[in-house]
């Protein structure tokens, strides 16, 4: 196998043994989270890794506990509403950033990425405070805005990545052909840059879809709980049954449209919208 | 259509002078082209005349009304960019309907607009694909007809044809020129080759670092340069400059001295002992012995070194000594500044009949009154 002629098999044999390892290695809890919420509820402790038999029991018990659900709801609101509040106000900043000569510009940049170097963890207890004399606590906004600070450092040098690819020849070229500076950016600059908006919006969402400390510090009821901070909440069906099947079928139930997305934006990205698009 | 007229128009950028005190009249449906080298502020003029910079000082007035501070969009100008900028997320239909449904006309009228423009341009069959698909010379078109469509008072071109290659070049060039002549359009060209501004223009503006050195027509320009830089950079092959200076009222050169014509006498006495530079174009040296010139002319002979046969062309490049000459000092374009050279190269266009090879030795007769002679200080023109 160490001839010159082996070498290539072992090498392709080297790298797919290595892919898969990979690969299982980050699929295993994915699929042993699916495996739990498909037993029966008195299977959950059998030590097995396949269910003998399967049951959805577990999803219908965290659908008609009205908490799950409410989470559910909150989660999609309020990490879509951050998702566009970052994108939206990361283009303006990125535009400004890449296309403007303003003094402080490149402090504006290396502020954002301190602020993203920033232990979200420390400030917890500061936010908490304020946000109860605020009238913050346990709302949706309460959860956008920090979610929106801490993201819009990544969608800003995301964007700005993004635009500076785009030549400035063609902002110049719709200001000439008769576009206000915002018609040039609307409808020239953001349509080339639907790729950079992608993932800067996957990056975000992703940010607020699982987060987990600021939902579980800053929120108390099902006005604002979003769903992996309902999880913790679970009880079991009894107060001595553990809630380990209703967790797994709601982990699933928070998994699955992340996994979607991602592929979905994914062939995106990478098919159409980068090849040659800029590149006129 | 338009007459565009800039008064002591100046830019400045923190730390420099883009373009300084500029004053010209482009007459309205004028061929006008800016030409100089990369950085002397050509474009940044352009993007001045149709508002994508902003004018530091002076006035930039467009059929009299001061443009200064209006809005790109408010003075309808068309603009041609080098790299094209078409709009890739868009078909060739839409990027030529965008400045149309900007200005939100009805949709037949666009409709008809850019077929009339596709149909000028010869781009019928290209509209409904994209602009990653076509050929440099096909984007070239469709940049044309985004300006066309505009029907605007002026159309501005920041060197349109230097992404084409040669041959395809010098299509556009003539077609151009034809288009300007069928829709009568104030056109500003920018370029830095000269080749374009002597065939293209009506007139021409050289500028360099900043400043306008010169306005004429391409005649005027080569035959009546201005200063040492107009002289070195229109014409090709360039024009040989050698040192110069007066002896005993006759003009003494690296080549030999010559009796000048009457009329220089009194120009001999203003310069004194200045330095001078003395300018000859490549075709006033000459196989033949010019018949009737007073003074007779120079005769030298040289050995051509290197012999470039263009077919209707023939250059003949050959050493000068610089020996007792100080060098003049040229404009470093022109590529012929080399500090302390005691040689320099020239050329001299001749018949390719004559069949001269290299290591040949040839006689060549130079006429006195085809010398351009410039003070070599400030590089002017002495009359």
């Amino acid at each position: 196998m160490t001839d010159g002629t082996g070498h290539s098999r072992t090498e392709r044999l080297f790298w797919g043994a290595g892919s898969a390892v990979v690969v299982a290695y980050a699929l295993l809890p994915v699929a042993w989270i699916l495996a739990l919420s498909l037993k029966p509820a008195a299977d959950l402790g059998d030590n097995r890794f396949f269910p003998r038999a399967f049951t959805l029991d577990h999803y219908a018990a965290v659908f008609h506990d009205p908490q799950f659900p409410a989470a559910l709801w909150n989660s999609v609101g309020i990490a879509v509403l951050a998702t566009l509040a970052a994108v939206l106000l990361g283009m303006l900043a990125a535009y400004a950033i890449v296309r403007l000569e303003f003094p402080g510009r490149r402090l504006i940049l290396a502020a954002a990425l301190a602020i993203a170097m920033f232990p979200p963890v420390s400030i917890i207890g500061p936010l908490f405070n304020m946000w109860r004399t605020l009238g913050l606590y346990d709302t949706w906004a309460g959860l956008i805005l920090p979610y929106m600070t801490f993201t819009l450092p990544l969608s800003i040098w995301t964007l700005a990545v993004f635009f500076r690819e785009i030549p400035w020849d063609l902002d110049k070229a719709a200001r000439v052909d008769g576009a206000t500076p915002l018609q040039a950016f609307v409808r020239v600059i953001v349509p080339l840059a639907a790729p950079g908006v992608a993932s800067a919006a996957i990056l975000v969402f992703l940010f607020a879809w699982n987060d987990f400390l600021f939902a579980i510090s800053l929120t108390s009821t099902n006005a604002a709980r979003t769903a992996p901070a309902a999880i913790a909440f679970f009880t079991g069906s009894s107060r001595f049954a553990q809630p380990t099947g209703s967790i797994a079928a709601a982990s699933v139930v928070v998994t699955v449209p992340v996994i979607l997305m991602v592929l979905l934006f994914q062939r995106r990205i990478v098919a159409g919208l980068t090849a040659g698009a800029v590149k006129g | 259509m338009a007459a565009i007229e800039l008064c002591n128009v100046t830019r400045r950028y923190p730390g420099a002078i883009a373009v300084r005190d500029v004053s010209f009249t482009i007459h309205d449906g004028e061929f006008f082209i800016l030409v100089g080298p990369s950085g002397c502020g050509k474009s940044t003029l352009l993007n001045m005349i149709v508002g994508l910079e902003s004018v530091s000082a002076g006035e930039i007035r467009v059929d009299g009304q001061v443009v200064n501070d209006l809005d790109p969009r408010e003075r309808n100008m068309a603009m041609v960019f080098q790299s094209y900028a078409l709009y890739p997320h868009m078909s060739v239909r839409e990027n030529l309907a965008f400045p149309l449904r900007l200005a939100r006309l009805p949709p037949q009228e666009i409709d008809r607009r850019v077929h009339e423009a596709a149909g000028i341009l010869e781009i019928g069959e290209l509209l409904e694909r994209r602009p990653r698909v076509l050929s440099g010379g096909q984007r070239q078109r469709v940049a044309m007809g985004r300006a066309l469509v505009r029907e605007p008072r002026a159309f501005l071109l920041d060197e349109p044809l230097s992404n084409l290659d040669a041959k395809l070049r010098v299509q556009m060039r003539t077609e151009i020129a034809r288009l300007q002549r069928r829709l009568g359009t104030t056109t500003v060209y920018v370029t830095h080759d000269q080749t374009e501004a002597m065939t293209l223009g009506d007139r021409v503006a050289v500028l360099h670092k900043g400043e306008v050195l010169q306005v004429g027509s391409p005649r005027a320009l080569y035959e009546r340069p201005a200063n040492l830089f107009v002289a070195g950079f229109i014409g090709a092959p360039a024009m040989n400059f050698l040192p110069a200076r007066w002896t005993g009222g006759r003009l003494e050169l690296p080549i030999g001295t010559l009796t000048v014509p009457e009329g220089w006498h009194g120009l001999a006495r203003a310069a004194g002992s200045r330095a001078l530079v003395a300018g000859v174009r490549p075709e006033h040296f000459s196989a033949v012995r010019p018949t009737g010139a007073v003074p007779a002319g120079l005769a030298l002979d040289v050995q051509a070194d290197v012999v470039e046969w263009l077919g209707a062309d023939l250059f003949v490049y050959f050493d000068v000594n610089l020996e007792g000459f100080e060098s003049p000092a040229l404009p470093e374009e022109s590529g012929l500044v080399r500090p302390g050279q005691r040689r320099r190269a020239l050329v001299a266009r001749m018949d390719p009949a004559s069949g001269v090879r290299e290591g040949d030795s040839v006689r060549l007769y130079l006429d006195p009154a085809q010398i351009h002679l410039f003070e070599a200080a400030s590089g002017a023109h002495l009359p």
